[in-house]
């Protein structure tokens, strides 16, 4: 279980101080079309191995954060403010 | 339309009794825990960027204790009540740096102090509460078992939480329980 996050203003925490928003993706410009919306809202792929998602660290500093990790072996490889790791 | 102020002066009367005015002080071997005195809890806000240093000897120098809450975000705290008018003045000299929201009644202190306060507390909170790791004058924005809650080590062996008023209670009763182990016999 990627039971730990080590937020970068925190440090090292459990998974239970975050909530997990979704999949960290490039934002569609605002006329990309209904199916190119409907994709980045509703789709999504559910890799095995790297995969970037949003994380909020509610129960600390309520920074958004973009957690790297593998959903495979859940090791955590990085975790951004997310002001500064924009996909 | 009217003009409307941007100081947050208290607009309500205080609350006629201290959130944990029914909870003596729990004595136990080794360590205590007692309710702070309702004193002045003010929240800082700020810019994310926004550091501490040119705006910390004024809140020094008003008598409070800054404590780090995230980034661009502090607590300044004091034992005492401010008055409204002193709450003004500081909250205007602070103004070119960060806000001021008075917490004093949405927030209650509690402290746990004595060799096994540690031991207590990290029961309840993921944080590594070694003095390596969290020496003296370090902050934390934690959960304590469920109830989000701001740690603050203020010398080795006291540790001043701050916690919304609704969940004062509980999580005295909390830390209450987590510290029977020491009890007197
Ligand atoms: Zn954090």
């Amino acid at each position: 279980m990627a039971s730990l996050i080590t937020c970068p203003h925190c440090g090292a925490r459990p998974k239970e101080e975050f909530t997990v928003k979704s999949a960290a993706l490039p934002r569609p410009s605002a006329d990309a079309g209904e199916a190119v919306w409907f994709d980045h809202v509703y789709l999504r792929d559910n890799p095995r191995g790297a995969y970037e998602e949003y994380w909020h660290h509610t129960s600390g500093c309520r920074r958004w954060l973009v957690v790297s990790r593998n959903t495979a072996t859940h090791e955590v490889a990085d975790a951004r403010d997310a002001s500064e790791a924009r996909p | 339309m009217a003009e409307m102020t941007t100081n947050r002066i208290p607009l309500t009367a205080p609350p006629t009794q201290a959130a944990l005015a029914d909870r003596a002080p729990v004595v136990r071997e080794g360590v205590t825990l007692e309710a702070l005195p309702e004193g002045t809890i003010l929240h800082l806000l700020a810019r994310p960027t926004q550091v501490a240093a040119p705006f910390a000897d004024k809140v020094a120098a008003a008598g409070l204790d800054l404590r780090v809450v995230a980034p661009g975000q502090w607590f300044a705290t004091a034992p005492t009540v401010m008055s409204g008018a002193d709450l003004v003045v500081l909250s205007q000299a602070l103004k070119p740096e960060v806000d001021v929201v008075d917490q004093s009644h949405g927030r209650v202190g509690i402290v746990l102090h004595g060799p096994l306060a540690a031991r207590v507390l990290a029961k309840g909170t993921a944080v590594d509460l070694d003095p390596s790791a969290f020496p003296v004058g370090r902050s934390a924005t934690t959960l304590v078992g469920h109830i989000a809650a701001h740690l603050t080590r203020v010398n080795a062996e006291r540790f001043e939480i701050v916690v919304q008023r609704g969940f004062a209670g509980s999580l005295f009763d909390d830390l209450s329980q987590m510290s029977l182990e020491f009890a007197r016999l």
